[in-house]
């Protein structure tokens, strides 16, 4: 048995070690929202956070996460309405989905990071993260809405 | 959606039950039997009673609106398009207004009709039916109510979900009535249907507004759900192995020693591949899909790799230009004028050959669905596809066969999910089949997942073409144009039907040329072009061997993919060989005569794509009766002028003609994507830089009129049309799907490369609404990248690259080829 924190729970898996921690949040633990696209660390759609930094969950093994907090998109904020979900829903970014819980997830480590990120600075980091529909004009667009709306909750 | 919460319940039983908790009532229209031929009436009768079911939307006392989407969820956001048709008509509150799919069954087939979502089609084929719908709903309502309030009907009219009476304004809501009468009023097919008065356009208070899309939110929380995202209580996982070929390798031997070693290994079954599907295919199944995917991999299979497994990519380029040197194999597609005499007389002729290689749709969700056999005997597919009806029609066959039934004897449902990505790669089944015969296998529920690698090695690929064109130029103009196409038909592919039924030609056109040849459409269209050329032939070949090696499918705007490529960037060759500029020559083409004014206001059936006669398939199933639908308009109302409006449009917004810095220009492509009968039209320019050093360039910008009649949401619009255009772009740029010794070689995302976030150029977009019908906005301007491209490539250092894509080597080939 292996214990793991997930979304500021402690939760049990039966998988061998070597399960990539992508298939035990999916099919083990059903946190669904976490996606396929390549298992090979190539698209990041499986993108969850480790201890705050985001992470390909299909390159890690469930043995190796030890008692790292796990955060996946179920878990950013329990309301879903998290800067960068709340600027995602009002740029209007996702088109079939897919691959957006692993754009938000790697959007808000990002901006946890580099609070104050450039264009180049956004359009390197999500760099890693494919989305066939091919929405990046508004994920970027979005994740500058959100740098807005965590300053202005800060200020405010 | 709904569903989610409802597994294994039919439409019907929804209904009831959602009447049971809302207190008994609801609002629903129905399409009466009178609409189906003989055998669908008698399956629609039951259904169809009174008020249910609803086929387009149910309404509930609380005033909550949902409205039943037939068609695929798969980014477009159709479900939100359809409910602002329907409410605008209806005048329900948008606030009040929810989505669900409707379950696919035989019963639902006869009253929903087809659920396939490709061609752009959706709003074309639904706006004029759904919205007649909609209008009949606030007439039942606005009655009810009316009585209601004791009032006259000339002074009642429905607004934001209530009955008003404008002499003592006094209102009632619609929940309200429907709590409090039991609405009872029928409408005749088709003529109220026909006759009922749709909005003026000037009045539209939720059509035209940019309403967030209903379906985003749960797409940001983790909460939305692909056929993946489904568990049944004892259900395994299967992984697939590779198979030996693309297609027609067959299973030999298996051997699973090493992957019995695997924990949670429970058997490899290898498909039943006796229907043409699923050929050469080996499940392994497993407790936990990790196990199952190392199961996969741990199988030591032996296949003969079957007729195609020494066939390359080289092999069907040389097979293309064979067949190019026998006319006498061609099937003519357009035939204008004397080619053969005009030519000739030409002053001027020039000659270009073109290829384009397989690009596949790679979507971010790979193929997978969850199949139960339940124990009532029916069959459940749970799944995100394009092909919903079609389907459960082939698993229905594919059942009967492999469990020696009859089809009418088979219970098989179709759960629909959303889908992570369809652009034609989700229309086949071939994973739904292989699941449901791995159920019957092992006597449990699977949910079967492709491996990216597995996905790429059984994707189904945009064939390989090669072009030949010839042009006269007299006078300044395009006075003769021949284009020869070689490449695999996909209709013929798609119609499998045709092994059962005794070779039909459903799916294939006939030529023009006097032989009646079959000719596929989906494979041609596109080089039907709507400029005029007074002399003007298209022949087109058929590589077989293509079709059925590669499994040649349907990719984002079908041919309009290749052939825009093709026509546009000659019609930059021509226009260069003319001496003129390459929008003035284009425009002084666009004349809208003849041919080209677009078809007059006679219109198509609503709602049953003309083309697809799904009788012909082996399961004959009830069809709802076309001629019964009041028709629409035609999208070619207006013809070639509406594509020289948006020319002019995108051409004066994006500075055409302006200086630019070095080695930069623009390039101009149209197009008339989808069918020459379904066009939407659009021009993009395209603003591209090149280092002359190393032939690498970059998309700086890309300009984009479109004329869609009507914009239901242009925000939505806007971002449709920015990532079909960075689809056109990817294409264009990086991607590329190589054949060798009978199998794909791409394996996953570091050999296939779709466009990322560093390559993305701005966007300036353009909607223009003439008034015109609706047409469709998910594909078009994918096509109008790669010709802007290469067009701006030659204008910027001289290359012409007569390749897709268009790689950094071929633009420095080209440059170097014009400086020898
Ligand atoms: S699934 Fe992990 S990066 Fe693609
Ligand atoms: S939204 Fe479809 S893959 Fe990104």
């Amino acid at each position: 048995m292996i214990n793991l924190k997930v979304n500021g729970q402690s939760l049990l898996s039966d998988a061998p070690p070597d399960t990539p921690l992508l298939w035990v949040l999916r099919e083990e633990l059903r946190l669904t929202g976490t996606r396929y696209g390549c298992g090979l660390g190539l698209c990041g759609s499986c993108t969850v956070h480790l201890n705050g930094q985001a992470v390909r969950s299909c390159q890690i093994n469930v043995g190796d996460v030890g008692a790292a907090a796990i955060t996946t998109i179920e878990g950013l904020h329990q309301a879903g309405a998290h800067p960068v979900q709340k600027a995602w829903v009002e740029i209007q970014v996702p088109q079939c989905g897919y691959c957006q819980s692993g754009q938000i997830m790697q959007a808000a480590a990002l901006l946890a990071q580099n609070p104050n990120p450039t264009d180049k600075d956004i359009i390197e980091g999500m760099n890693g993260n494919l989305c066939r529909c091919a929405t990046y004009p508004r994920i970027v667009g979005a994740v500058k809405r959100a740098v807005q709306m965590m300053k202005e909750t800060n200020h405010g | 959606m709904a569903k989610d919460n409802l597994p294994n319940v039919s439409r019907r039983e929804f209904l009831v039950r959602s009447a049971a908790l809302s207190g008994g009532a609801f609002l629903s229209i129905g399409v009466p039997p009178a609409l189906m031929s003989g055998a669908a009436a008698a399956a629609a009768e039951p259904a169809t009673a009174a008020f249910t079911p609803s086929i387009w939307f149910t309404m509930t006392p609380d005033g909550t609106t949902t409205m039943h989407i037939v068609k695929a969820e798969m980014g477009q956001h159709i479900g939100t398009a359809f409910a602002q048709i329907i409410a605008e008509e209806l005048e329900v509150p948008w606030s009040k207004v929810r989505l669900d799919m409707p379950l696919e069954s035989v019963e639902d087939f006869a009253v929903y009709g087809l659920a396939y979502t490709v061609n752009s089609g959706s709003v074309t084929t639904e706006f004029d039916r759904i919205a007649r719908a909609g209008a009949l709903g606030r007439i039942a309502l606005t009655e009810a109510g009316c009585k209601l309030l004791g009032a006259q009907m000339a002074n009642c009219h429905a607004a934001e979900g209530r009955v008003i009476d404008k002499a003592s304004g006094k209102s009632v809501s619609y929940g309200e009535i429907l709590q409090k009468v039991k609405l009872d009023r029928k409408f005749s097919y088709p003529n109220d249907f026909k006759q009922v008065k749709l909005k003026d356009r000037s009045k539209y208070k939720i059509i035209g507004k940019s309403v967030p899309a209903l379906d985003i939110p749960a797409k940001t929380n983790g909460q939305a759900k692909y056929g993946m995202d489904v568990f049944l209580p004892g259900m395994a996982y299967g992984a697939l192995a590779i198979p030996r070929s693309r297609y027609g390798a067959k299973v030999q031997s298996v051997d699973d020693s090493a992957a019995k070693s695997i924990p949670g290994y429970l058997k490899s079954v290898t498909i039943d591949d006796s229907i043409g599907k699923c050929t050469g295919w080996v499940v392994a199944l497993a407790e936990t899909y990790p196990a199952a995917v190392k199961a996969a991999r741990a199988l030591k299979i032996t296949s003969d790799p079957g007729p195609h497994g020494s066939l390359s990519l080289d092999g069907i380029m040389e097979d293309f230009s064979e067949r190019l040197k026998r006319p006498e194999e061609s099937a003519a597609w357009v035939l204008e004028g004397d080619v053969d005499a005009a030519m000739p007389a030409s002053e001027k002729q020039l000659e270009a050959q073109y290829t384009s290689d397989m690009v596949c749709h790679a979507t971010m969700e790979p193929i997978n669905c969850v199949v139960q056999h339940a124990s009532d005997d029916s069959w459940h597919v749970h799944i995100g596809t394009q092909s919903t009806s079609f389907l459960r029609m082939t698993l229905t066959g594919y059942l009967a066969k492999v469990l020696n039934k009859k089809p009418e004897e088979l219970k098989v449902y179709v759960h629909q999910y959303l889908v992570g990505g369809g652009f034609g790669g989700k229309q086949d089944y071939d994973d739904a089949l292989a699941a449901a015969y791995c159920v019957k296998e092992l006597g449990r529920p699977v949910k079967f997942i492709q491996t990216r690698e597995s996905q790429f090695a059984t994707s189904f690929p945009r064939t390989p073409t090669l072009h030949k064109l010839k042009a006269g130029v007299k006078n300044g103009q395009l006075t003769a144009m021949n284009h020869d196409i070689v490449c695999g038909w996909m209709g013929p592919r798609f119609a499998v039907g045709k092994q059962f039924n005794n070779g039909t030609d459903w799916l294939q056109l006939d030529s023009v040329d006097g032989k009646k040849a079959d000719i596929d459409q989906w494979s041609i269209g596109g080089s039907d072009h709507w400029y005029h050329v007074p002399n003007h032939r298209v022949r087109a070949w058929n590589s077989d061997k293509t079709t059925w090696s590669v499994q040649a499918s349907a990719l984002r705007t079908v041919s309009n993919s290749y052939n825009m490529f093709v026509v546009e960037s000659f019609m930059d060759e021509v226009a260069h060989a003319a001496g003129k500029d390459p929008v003035e020559f284009r425009l002084a083409m666009l004349n809208g005569k003849g041919g080209n004014r677009g078809i007059p206001n006679t219109g198509y059936p609503a709602g049953t794509p003309s083309d697809y006669y799904m009788d012909q398939l082996w399961i004959s199933l009830p069809w709802p009766n076309p001629d019964t639908w009041p028709k629409y308009e035609s999208g070619t109302v207006g013809g070639a002028l509406r594509l020289a409006n948006c020319l002019k449009v995108a051409a004066e917004k994006a500075g055409w003609g302006k200086k630019l810095p070095p080695n930069t220009a623009m390039g101009v492509a149209l197009s008339s994507a989808e069918e020459r009968q379904s066009p939407t039209w659009v021009a993009g320019i395209a603003e591209v830089t090149v280092d002359p050093s190393s032939g690498k360039y970059r998309v700086n910008k890309l300009t984009i009129a479109m004329d869609m009649g009507l914009a239901i949401n242009p925000n939505n619009i806007k971002a449709q049309i920015m990532g079909s255009a960075l689809w056109g772009a990817s294409q264009v740029m990086s991607e590329r799907l190589t054949y060798k010794n009978g199998a794909i070689e791409q394996t996953n995302f570091h050999e296939y490369q779709p466009i990322r976030q560093v390559d993305v150029p701005q966007f300036d977009i353009h909607l223009i609404e003439s008034g015109r019908h609706p047409v469709g906005v998910g594909e078009p301007a994918s096509t109008v990248v790669a010709p802007a491209v290469a067009n701006a490539i030659f204008r910027a250092v001289g290359a012409r690259v007569r390749h897709m894509p268009i790689t950094a080597e071929a633009v420095l080939g080209a440059m170097n080829k014009k400086t020898a």
